[in-house]
């Protein structure tokens, strides 16, 4: 018979019951709003005796300002009128968001598209994991940190030494994730993607990646916070603007109501790109979070 | 079309020294037979059937699919297993297209017997469901549809039904005997379940185990069309009987 013939069997066989979206609905609403207000108290409490503890609008001799001293520099720094003085933290605080968010942007882009692929490769060749894997493995142990002298004397005091110590640092869990994912998809997927006559390219593209989409997610997501530890220190150090440099140069002047406001201003950066990852691994694994749920 | 030959296979695992899973196998499956391998876990049955899927490779001795040596896995070849193995990311419908798809085959050739197929498992309401919103009966109707879309010449069932409840179970014995009935394509079974080997079965090759053996082959000559009302017929019991005591004789036999 050929692929277009029509079939028609008539069964008794009787039909089963669905368990279709049994109980799905009252296990996501668990998010529990009184559990939510818990979690308010410890971070309220803490700047409240951060506030109270000062003595006028400092601790420790003037080293830690008060949250009130660091709201009023943070306002200025981010709506205040640049203007012709030599106070640079009137002002530009969205610019320097700007360019370290870019960095990071940019670092992070070219660590997935290589730490993606070559991770799955890895995982599904025993061929590329002999040639690569034990290259990877010897230069993971280098901080990035250790990095910044040879990547300064290659890429100057320019944009790119800071994507490229992002890249690097994101690299590492983005390819060891991506490796794992590929290494664990279940056998049979495979087989099955074989017998129905899928190629290679097909088993690679449209079984193993999607597989290893979970754990590769993992990886995302530790390496953006290593993305964001890498634009702080190379900005530190490599290049003259972003969130990182005026970390440290506010601290040369003396301007620790800068620093706290610039530190409070990377762990939201932080914060925000890890939930827009969060959202979009909800977005592509909704049969993941169901299958947790069922089993 | 659809014609298998085992000319003392045998499949060893681990190199020269290692372990020994199926010894001189010889089987004979004619076009349109339905054989069901049947034995105790660990005599080699589901190696056999992965041998003839061309998931492994046979150590020794001929086999052949069509007159042609088995190389690799291919559509002409489908394989349900025993946990459905369908995609988790890929809806009912994606699942049972994903075969035609990646064959590159037009919509238009495939299209209207996916939909046949869907409705003839009863699923034809599940098409946009995940595989996980799905009971275990239900994945099996997905596995088993994505296999009939595609045409193939046997059908290889590594204990399909082995993971579902007696009641689900019957239903699906049920569905495969229609469906086979209408098809006439050839299949090879494996089950532990007797009863189930009767039911199903032209043909009961009974294995034993370590190495893996076919100690017996038996005729079922149940008339047919079957159904699951003949488990309990008096014919259906004197064949349980015999082959039961007849199971025994070889198994003690080759103990």
């Amino acid at each position: 018979m050929t692929a277009t013939d029509r079939v028609t069997v008539k069964t008794s066989a009787p039909a089963e019951r669905p368990s279709l979206f049994a109980g799905l609905g009252e296990r996501l609403s668990g998010a529990n709003p009184a559990r939510k207000v818990l979690g308010l108290i410890l971070p309220i409490a803490l700047v409240a005796i951060w506030q109270l503890a000062g003595t006028n609008g400092s601790l420790f001799g003037g080293a830690l300002p008060t949250p009130d001293r660091v709201w009023s520099a943070w306002v200025l720094w981010a709506f205040g009128t640049p203007t012709l003085g030599l106070n640079p933290y009137i002002g530009t605080w969205y610019d320097n968001v700007v360019f370290s968010t870019i960095r990071v942007a940019k670092g992070f882009a070219l660590a997935i598209a290589l730490g993606v692929p070559i991770g799955i490769m890895i995982g599904w060749s025993r061929l590329m994991a002999a040639f690569v894997d034990p290259t990877i493995q010897w230069l993971r142990p280098v901080p990035i940190t250790a990095w910044l002298p040879i990547s300064i004397a290659i890429f100057g005091i320019r944009d790119f030494g800071s994507v490229f110590l992002i890249t690097l640092g994101a690299f590492y869990p983005i390819v060891i994730n991506a490796t794992q994912g590929a290494r664990d998809v279940e056998r049979n997927w495979i087989r099955a993607a074989q017998m129905m006559g899928a190629s290679k390219t097909d088993i690679l593209l449209r079984v193993v990646f999607p597989a290893a989409l979970p754990s590769i997610f993992t990886g995302l997501r530790v390496g953006l916070g290593i993305g964001w530890t890498a634009v702080i220190v190379s900005e530190m150090v490599a290049v003259k603007s972003g969130l990182g440099y005026v970390l440290w140069d506010a601290y040369y002047v003396g301007r620790m109501d800068i620093v706290i406001a610039d530190m409070v201003s990377i762990g939201l950066l932080g914060f925000i790109s890890d939930r827009l990852i969060v959202f979009v691994e909800s977005w592509l694994l909704g049969w993941r979070r169901m299958q947790s749920f069922n089993n | 079309m659809g014609t298998i030959s085992f000319d003392h296979v045998g499949k060893t695992y681990g190199g020269k020294n290692g372990v020994l899973a199926l010894d001189g196998i010889d089987l004979k499956i004619g076009e349109g037979e339905f054989v069901a391998l049947l034995g105790p876990s660990g005599c080699g049955k589901s190696t056999l059937l992965n041998l003839l899927a061309g998931f492994e490779d046979v150590s020794e001795g001929i086999m052949l699919f069509d007159g042609a040596p088995v190389t690799r896995p291919g559509p002409e070849r489908g394989v349900v297993f025993q946990e459905a193995a369908l995609l988790p990311w890929l809806s009912v419908w994606e699942n049972v297209v994903f075969g035609p798809r990646v064959q590159g085959k037009p919509k238009s050739e495939y299209e209207e017997r996916a939909r046949d197929i869907l409705r003839i498992v009863g699923l034809e309401n599940f098409r946009d469901a995940l595989p996980v919103q799905l009971s275990g009966g239900m994945r099996q109707r997905v596995g088993i549809a994505r296999v009939l879309v595609m045409s193939p010449r046997v059908l290889l069932m590594d204990e399909p039904f082995g993971a579902l409840d007696a009641q689900t179970r019957l239903s699906m014995q049920q569905l495969l005997l229609d469906v086979w009935e209408t098809l006439k394509t050839t299949v090879l079974f494996v089950t532990h379940d007797i009863d189930e080997a009767i039911l199903l079965a032209d043909r009961i090759c009974v294995m034993s185990a370590r190495p893996g053996r076919i100690a017996k082959h038996i005729d079922i000559d149940l008339r047919r069309p079957r159904s699951i009302d003949d488990l309990t017929g008096s014919e259906f019991t004197r064949f349980k009987a015999a082959i039961m005591s007849e199971m025994r004789a070889s198994l003690a036999h080759a103990h």
